[in-house]
């Protein structure tokens, strides 16, 4: 087990440290500079200012700079809101982001699965059209349709929730957790029926039924675990996505989330915040990926011993 | 099991043959066709294009009688001449995006299996790795890189699709390449040129098809997603993304211009999903 | 068709299909792949089913479990100890499953619980259905393990199935499935997976055990090697029917009906080794379908008659012995 998660672990700080690496030259080599919009600025306020930020130095020296920073943990000074430091403008829309992207799974993970399960054991049955019809919707109108159109009849029409922001407690995230869960409902319960009807015809699942242990027993027992590995497999990487997802929800309902701060700051080529951002969904994806791993691990021997 | 029954035919035809016996999958089928058609013909029977202004008709209301069926934006733009320019645009990407991005992962996939060994090895780092990057921060970076516009994006969609289809490719590839007939054709005698293009070949088509086809309305959703962000596709030039982000700006005063193109979008995401799975059943019966 | 042939000692028995049929449901209609099959078997007798792939010869095991697909249907009579298993509702046959009755599967590499281990797969069923106390029931299982001579029995209990060879999966469905002392264990081409050399060590422990807690065995085969090694009594299955049942020894050495002796012809022999050639049975198995009233062996028949076209009845045959075939006068 520890050979096992030491390198999961090891793989995960690579993909991070490429993840740095590719962020930052792309930054550097997109075309457009932070500051490149002040068109009046004299050259010599430019030259401050890129002074300032370091963009007057060799590109390695830059590089070197922020993976050195990176290590002590510091991301640096926003280029577009002068007085924060990437730091602090994480640690200010986060919160916001982990809000939403918790709820948001917890509704998506426990509604999901329970409408699989339910569409699974009781296939053609009432329940299993609902989940079905659901599926169809959430996988195919994406989230900025549905937003605005609840937004457009629960606040506007019916005045009933915010249209947006963040300043009504529970009621400004109503909304924004149903529109980002929904989707995720609908793969989650599609995932979760399908792979329960595979696992219900396995070899092994037969042997189990014929020891006459019964059907609650050979349900829970030998027919579950089979069919949430893959339902698994796909939560870990949809936790982190999650909190990807909401780069749109925060746009649509107008959230100070990080994910809005990221679509701002890649608008306004504000480098270091952009970088910083990356890093963070990067981290959140690494970590969830290891904790799939493990949780598969613990469930399947096979994983765990890696065969 | 209940053993097949059925008289012996070709796959291809029986595969066929069960596609069209769903029914939901045929109807998308010429849904999408009908859209596909409306969008790149449809502009045609307009005097005017989707970027010329009428300014004695600015933000005209919904009249199916008058020169602006279903009306004009707040700088005179016909409403449903501007949502089928930005059709093409979505739809041309999607299409092509998935086309491009299957058979780059196909190629590496299959490379990358076959060859097995160091080399294999090497690729499959360089995708597992790429797989650790979030995939929208992803696009976004690159369409960043490539300067904005139609071509980034498209650049940034595909660089960033064509992992999953490179990695079904590669397990398939492995898994036939140590089946009993490719054993069989090696002891055979055939070379390994012809092995990969009389068993490998024909085997993964049906997988690549059946993930093709969910790539297609993937990468409609990505284009629509960074155009709706403002990041994708920009005004003038019209896409159902952009076009819905201005509609949602709108939405208090008149629905009408999110709903155009909202619904045309999800009704070519319905169709393109059903198709998928009809696609799916089609030619793996086990899945359901 | 009432019963076709009147059975000698119909209540001594452990076993006694009936006209047992299984029918598949499917888009086109029905297809009938057991089709009326009246057999009995006795306390502590080995019966062994053979046929080719195709002949319906699993699906009748799997009726008798009440394992059948969603859309397969079994009709007629299954009496084990006068209790008919077809009608049985679902508790009721739990009962029974697992703890009288247990059943090992043709596939030993897929037909373990991958998540679980050994020990706990094995001790499963004594805790449900004898109530014995979780350890106690890892003992009896690494005790029956030890039986099967898996080697160091307690940590293989400990372990999962993955980390056994097919061989050694077999031998652990063979401990699971007498663990419970059945009285009838229901074989599904135990061995047909292991090579060679396993398959006879997994037989001899197979019969072995199964003397040693009084089980009768019904083996399903398609090898005829096998019946002579472990079988007291042969029915010899095609096309779902039977066409000729008796005495393993007088079976093997004088079968009667063309197919049985063309299934015989085929089976390789060890004094036969300067036999060129292997022969074959012409043509390909008759798979399913629409029950004709023909012979279902008719069409690869040698020794074909005009009368093939009806299908001919099982009537008795000689001592203790059974056979549906026209040819039978002139034999």
């Amino acid at each position: 087990m520890i050979p096992f998660v030491a390198k999961r672990l090891w793989n995960g700080l690579l993909t991070l440290a490429a993840l740095a690496s590719l962020t930052f030259f792309i930054m550097r080599l997109a075309p457009g500079g932070p500051f490149s919009r002040n068109r009046k600025i004299s050259p010599e306020v430019q030259a401050n200012i890129e002074a300032a930020f370091h963009l007057d130095e060799p590109v390695v020296r830059q590089f070197a700079r922020y993976i050195w920073g990176l290590m002590r943990g510091d991301l640096g000074p926003s280029t577009r809101f002068r007085d924060y430091s990437v730091n602090d403008l994480i640690a200010s829309g986060l919160p916001t982001s982990l809000t939403i992207g918790f709820w948001a799974i917890l509704v998506a993970g426990l509604v999901g699965i329970a409408l699989g399960l339910a569409g699974a054991l009781r296939r053609n049955g009432w329940t299993d059209y609902a989940a079905g019809t659901i599926g169809v919707i959430g996988i195919a109108i994406p989230i900025f349709i549905i937003g605005p159109l609840m937004q457009a009849y629960f606040s506007v029409y019916l005045g009933w929730l915010p249209v947006g922001g963040w300043n009504e407690g529970w009621r400004s995230l109503v909304l924004p957790v149903l529109v980002l869960a929904l989707p995720n409902i609908a793969y989650i319960s599609r995932l979760t029926r399908s792979s329960l009807i595979e696992s219900q015809r396995e070899n092994h699942v037969r042997t189990a039924r014929a020891k006459g242990i019964g059907p609650t027993r050979v349900l829970w027992g030998h027919v579950m675990t089979g069919a949430l590995l893959p339902v698994i497999a796909y939560l870990g990487p949809a936790c982190a996505a999650l909190i990807t997802g909401s780069i749109l929800i925060e746009t649509v309902f107008a959230l100070p989330g990080i994910g809005r701060f990221f679509v701002d700051a890649a608008l306004n080529r504000d480098y270091p915040l952009v970088m910083g951002i990356t890093l963070v969904y990067g981290g959140f994806l690494i970590v969830f990926n290891i904790l799939t791993d493990l949780v598969r691990g613990w469930l399947d021997p096979r994983v765990r011993h890696g065969t | 099991m209940a053993p097949d029954l059925a008289a012996p035919r070709s796959t291809l035809s029986l595969q066929a043959a069960r596609f069209a016996g769903n029914r939901l999958a045929v109807v998308s089928v010429y849904v999408l066709l009908a859209i596909v058609a409306l969008c790149f013909l449809g502009p045609y029977a307009f005097p005017f294009t989707g970027q010329d202004a009428d300014f004695d008709n600015i933000s005209a209301p919904m009249n199916l009688w008058s020169a602006h069926p279903f009306g004009t934006d707040d700088y005179g733009r016909d409403l449903l001449v501007r949502v089928l320019e930005g059709g093409q645009v979505s739809l041309a990407i999607g299409f092509l995006g998935a086309l491009t991005a299957g058979v780059i992962g196909v190629l590496y996939g299959a490379m990358s299996g076959f060859v097995g060994g160091r080399t294999d090895s090497l690729l499959m780092r360089t995708v597992e790795v790429l797989y650790g990057f979030p995939y929208v921060i992803l696009v976004i970076l690159l369409s960043l890189l490539f300067g904005g516009g139609t071509v980034a994006l498209f650049v940034a969609i595909v660089f960033t699709l064509w992992l999953t289809p490179a990695v079904i490719v590669r397990a398939q590839a492995q898994s036939l390449a140590r089946r009993e007939f490719v054993e069989a054709a090696r002891a055979g005698g055939m070379t390994g040129w012809q092995i990969v293009v009389q068993h490998i070949v024909p085997n993964t088509v049906s997988l690549v098809i059946v993930y093709g086809s969910l790539l297609v309305p993937e990468v409609i959703l990505s284009e629509s997603f960074l155009s709706f962000l403002g990041i994708g596709i920009k005004e003038p030039q019209a896409s159902w993304g952009n076009l819905i982000q201005s509609g949602t700006a709108q939405m208090d005063t008149d629905l009408r211009l999110l709903l155009l193109p909202g619904g045309l979008l999800a009704l070519v995401l319905f169709c393109l999903n059903f198709i998928a799975d009809g696609l799916r059943d089609a030619f793996d019966p086990n899945e359901r | 068709m009432a019963c076709e042939t009147p059975l000698t000692q119909m209540n001594a028995n452990l076993l006694s299909l009936r006209d047992l049929s299984v029918h598949f449901a499917h888009r086109g209609g029905q297809t009938t792949v057991v089709d009326r099959v009246s057999l009995d078997l006795a306390a502590g007798q080995v019966l062994g089913i053979v046929g080719e792939s195709g002949s319906g010869k699993s699906q009748l095991l799997f009726s008798l479990m009440g394992l059948l697909a969603g859309n397969g249907r079994a009709s007629g009579r299954a009496l084990f100890e006068g209790v008919d298993l077809l009608s049985l509702p679902p508790k009721a046959l739990d009962r029974l499953r697992g703890a009288s009755l247990s059943m090992i599967f043709q596939d030993p590499m897929t037909s373990l619980n991958p998540y679980t281990r050994i020990g706990d797969q094995l001790a499963e069923g004594l805790i449900h259905h004898q109530a014995v106390p979780r350890a106690q029931a890892l003992a009896e299982a690494v005790r029956m393990l030890d039986r099967v001579r898996i080697p160091d029995a307690a940590r293989a209990a400990r372990r999962y199935p993955h980390e056994f060879s097919g061989g050694m999966r077999q031998r652990v469905m063979i401990a699971m499935a007498l663990l419970v002392k059945p009285k009838l264990l229901l074989a599904d081409e135990p061995t047909t997976a292991l090579d060679v050399t396993i398959q006879a060590q997994v037989l001899d422990l197979m019969s072995e055990i199964a003397s040693e807690t009084g089980t009768a065995i019904l083996f399903v085969t398609h090898d005829l090697g096998v019946v002579a090694r472990i079988c007291d009594r042969v029915a010899v299955l095609y096309g779902g029917r039977i066409m000729e049942d008796g005495p393993a020894e007088t079976m093997l050495t004088s079968p009667a009906h063309p197919y049985a002796r063309g299934l015989l012809a085929t089976t390789p022999r060890m004094d036969d080794a300067l036999t060129p050639r292997l022969p074959t049975i012409a043509g390909t198995p008759r798979s399913g379908g629409a029950m004709l009233p023909s012979c279902p062996f008719a069409p690869r028949c040698g020794a074909r008659l005009p009368a093939c076209d009806t299908m001919p009845p099982l009537r008795p045959f000689g001592p203790e012995r059974r056979l549906a075939c026209h040819l039978q006068g002139e034999t």
